[in-house]
């Protein structure tokens, strides 16, 4: 007898009577495919990512002009960079996602967003611009190492104060 | 060499994000899924559950006005759910220990971490049809037996690799998708 205290359901089995295998499912072949039509999608990735530093930019203005602001924009500035963070990895931009991680973790942790906070959006921002910009794919070797290690100093002074 | 096949999958992909959601329609298409409705948010997905019969939902974590975690305990435990037994992936940024089990304590079958590739898409969408579990009812959750046993699948073992790793980016801090398949699993 089942304990009335935790009661197992078998759900119904939908799944298994949609799904067949066949020689006509995904193989590597097509997961391959798959990956290639994401690689596809690397010039309108591009095109968006640049929309999104573009709102990156005009948030940071107005946090830089507006302190008493500071605090409400740190949300919209949260939500953009999570983007960044979600989609570099993916068009083969890890370096974006490295940056967009950072400055997720510098928004979430500061508890109010003073000039030298805003100063280190600034410095993400230019960072994310010169990946787009010089074409910085991947992690972008040295130079991507340096940069992430740069930012993740910065950060770190930020958050432990 | 073969696969599953997803044709007659209906899937739903929910996240606010128009590009995200572009991209995840594209894999999906790409792997053979004919049928991809999408939604901005959790209020604007529970309303399609209404009229469309999910086998797979594929929610991100931050949207408003109702967030992934806030959908998934809707699908779960609402009162007119239309679909409670849904399999749900939970997309997101978020990686770190505590949202994982969060999003399981909530009732998700599977949790990608962004950013996504294909196989790894493929991967969950894989582990949901190879790994069915029971569902279990307490007096605080409804979902997915969280203990992942093996239940009922008796098809031929045909995985080879894990295929799961997260395209190159996926930054430390939070955890891979291997270390959350591990605190899944464990």
């Amino acid at each position: 007898m089942q304990d009335k205290a935790c009661e197992f359901i078998t759900p119904p089995d939908t799944l298994h009577k949609k799904v067949s295998y066949s020689a006509t499912g995904v193989d590597a072949a097509m997961l391959e495919k798959a990956e290639q039509v994401i690689a596809g999608l690397r010039g309108s990735y591009l095109e968006w990512v640049v929309e999104d530093i573009d709102k990156l930019q005009a948030l940071y203005d107005r946090a830089r002009s507006e302190p008493g602001q500071r605090q409400e924009l740190v949300k919209d500035l949260f939500c953009v960079a999570h983007d960044i963070k979600g989609q570099g990895g993916s068009f083969g931009y890890g370096l974006m996602t490295s940056i967009g991680y950072h400055l997720c973790q510098l928004l979430e942790s500061v508890d109010e967003l003073d000039d030298a906070g805003i100063d280190a959006i600034g410095l993400h921002l230019d960072a994310m611009r010169l990946v787009i910009n010089q074409g910085m794919e991947g992690s972008g070797g040295t130079a991507g190492a340096n940069m992430v290690d740069g930012l993740q100093a910065v950060v770190g002074k930020l958050t432990q104060r | 060499m073969g696969g599953y096949n997803l044709d007659r999958l209906n899937f739903l992909v929910v996240d606010d994000n128009k590009h995200m959601r572009a991209l995840v329609k594209t894999i999906l298409h790409a792997l053979g899924a004919k049928n991809v409705l999408e939604a901005a948010d959790g209020a604007d997905a529970f309303k399609e559950l209404r009229h469309y019969p999910a086998d797979i939902i594929i929610c991100d974590w931050n949207m408003s006005p109702l967030d992934g975690l806030d959908f998934v305990r809707l699908v779960r435990t609402g009162k007119d759910s239309p679909n409670p037994f849904a399999a749900i992936i939970m997309l997101t940024g978020h990686t770190e220990m505590h949202r994982v089990i969060e999003a399981r304590d909530a009732g998700v079958h599977e949790f990608l971490a962004k950013p996504i590739s294909a196989k790894a898409l493929y991967s969950r969408i894989r582990s949901i049809v190879e790994k069915p579990r029971p569902f279990v009812r307490t007096a605080t959750y409804f979902g997915p037996d969280r203990r992942r046993k093996q239940t009922d699948f008796k098809g031929k073992e045909r995985r080879k690799s894990d295929g799961d790793r997260s395209p190159d980016g996926a930054e430390g801090g939070g955890l891979s998708q291997a270390e959350i398949e591990a605190l899944l699993n464990g």
